[in-house]
């Protein structure tokens, strides 16, 4: 699924995010990357969804080469892919339906496949009777299951999360933490990026540490006491 | 395809109600805009159908001198004929040429008809220009022709009246084109500021997977709309006030002679101009902002 070969980042500003990864993660595995602020984990997240390309070295995910992907094909590859963040992003205009149907208009989905697959998605997110309310309307813990909803709608291979539960409390990050771990039990391999150590240790996944731009450990037992 | 025209319009929609007080003082200023590019091109247009209108009546006279033999006049017809600038080229001997002298006085141009058996009067070419800025230049090179004594065309001031005109109609060009810029700027910032306060939207619509073209439609729909909206103004003016200041001078401008154009079809070809104008600008504009903002994001 994920192929990263010599991977190093080095911004314009000569920041060196990531220096020399190769890592390799399987259809359907579940992985946690933890690391403190600056270890390079957002860079990951940025290489991995093509909004960055890497200075040197090969990502690969699903066969295609995101960092010599063209530009013209990075919207294409990104329906391909599910990207979660902490800060909700949810167009506050637009109800719950709206919200999750975004993702799937911009791929020219008639309106009646729009409808069904919402359905679908509010029924795994477990949201239905929210088709209709706004985000205001919406607890931190449903926001951020309508934006995993929009993530997931396309049916991506890949649904990579940004501190998803870094706003919520353990009840609400408990939640979010089974809703991920229900797409992934559907096939979707799941990449979570946390600080949160109760989710690592309760909810054991093969679990990477990284730490100034360089992976430190990379553990299948996971668990923060085992990294 | 109507799907994705419709979402556009949809978003496009959106845009506008959204920023409605942007839209408008934006619509304003392309209006301003839009009535000098208006003003321009009717003072343009009415300048060149002067122009064409003396260019038409400009004639040379080219005296042929007496020492020619009839039989050479063809040749030098010819030569004159092939001079650039020579349009039209009709000969007319020395009797025709008492007959108009006559014709011009009337009954009292009678007592000239003394002269038909002596007559004073030369052999001549008349001349119909292709323009008539360049009068002076064109005489000079006629009057090198051999048999030729002198070329008359009216003086420096129909020269100098002709480059006046041509000067108004270069200048007033220049100042289209530099507002239709002004209003190309003034729609690209507008357009800016709706992208600046759309950052979240556009970002998460790359987020799943819109394309460029996706993203940009809607935005180069709301500039193409703030071109039409400014646009209305501009036409009506166009048509009422053409038709105030034709009416009001009697379709004619100083004299006879200078002629307005008539305000049917030509304030609906200007009005036309306009619209197309307004949207031209409004699609340009957006576009570069919408592509300026896009192209460096992956």
């Amino acid at each position: 699924m994920i192929h990263l070969e010599n991977v190093s980042k080095v911004y314009k500003n000569g920041t060196n995010a990531l220096n020399n990864i190769s890592l390799d993660i399987e259809d359907g595995e579940f992985v946690y990357f933890i690391g403190e602020t600056g270890s390079g984990k957002s860079t990951l997240i940025r290489l991995l969804d093509g909004e960055e390309v890497p200075t040197k070295g090969k990502v690969i995910v699903n066969g295609t080469n995101v960092g010599r992907l063209r530009f013209s094909k990075v919207p294409l590859y990104r329906r391909k892919i599910g990207v979660v963040f902490q800060d909700y992003q949810l167009l506050k205009n637009k109800t719950v339906f709206g919200n999750i149907a975004f993702a799937l208009e911009v791929t020219n989905m008639t309106k009646k496949e729009v409808s069904q697959r919402v359905r679908e998605v509010l029924h795994i997110i477990d949201l239905d009777n929210e088709i209709r309310n706004y985000p205001t309307q919406l607890s931190g813990g449903q926001q951020q299951r309508v934006v995993i909803g929009r993530a997931i709608a396309n049916r991506p291979g890949l649904l990579i999360c940004d501190e998803p539960t870094g706003n919520l409390d353990p009840r609400h990050s408990k939640e979010i933490i089974e809703l991920l771990q229900k797409i992934n039990d559907g096939g979707t391999t799941v990449i979570v990026v946390t600080h949160d150590e109760a989710l690592v240790e309760n909810y054991r996944k093969r679990t990477i540490l990284l730490d100034n731009g360089r992976i430190i450990s990379d553990n299948a037992q996971g668990g923060y006491s085992h990294v | 395809m109507f799907r994705k025209i419709g979402r556009s319009f949809k978003e496009a929609f959106w845009g506008i109600t959204h920023h409605v007080a942007m839209v408008i003082s934006t619509a304003n200023a392309v209006t301003i805009t839009l009535v000098l590019v208006s003003v321009l091109s009717l003072l343009i247009a009415n300048i060149s159908q002067i122009t064409y209108d003396v260019e038409d009546d400009i004639q040379l006279y080219v005296k042929i001198e007496n020492e020619v033999l009839d039989e050479d006049i063809q040749s030098i017809q010819n030569k004159i004929s092939r001079i650039a600038g020579v349009e039209e080229i009709e000969y007319s001997d020395a009797d025709n040429e008492l007959d108009r002298f006559i014709a011009a006085y009337g009954e009292a141009g009678k007592i000239y008809e003394i002269y038909r058996q002596d007559n004073p009067l030369s052999r001549v070419f008349i001349i119909k220009v292709a323009n008539g800025y360049s009068l002076a230049e064109l005489s000079t090179q006629i009057s090198t022709v051999e048999g030729i004594q002198s070329v008359d065309f009216g003086g420096a001031t129909v020269e100098d009246f002709v480059k006046l005109l041509n000067g108004i109609r270069e200048v007033g060009t220049i100042f289209v084109i530099a507002l239709a810029l002004l209003a190309i700027f003034l729609i690209y910032n507008t357009i800016k500021i709706t992208i600046n306060s759309r950052k979240e939207e556009i970002g998460i619509m790359r987020l799943v997977g819109a394309t460029n073209s996706y993203i940009r439609s809607p935005l180069v729909l709301e500039g193409m709309f703030i071109g039409i909206l400014g646009s209305i103004i501009p036409i009506l003016l166009t048509i009422f006030g053409y038709n105030y200041i034709y009416t009001s001078l009697n379709g004619q401008l100083v004299s006879g002679i200078l002629k307005l154009i008539d305000v049917f079809p030509f304030t609906l070809w200007v009005s036309l101009l306009v619209l197309v104008a307004g949207v031209t600008v409004g699609v340009i504009g957006s576009y570069i902002s919408a592509t300026i903002y896009l192209r460096y994001k992956r």
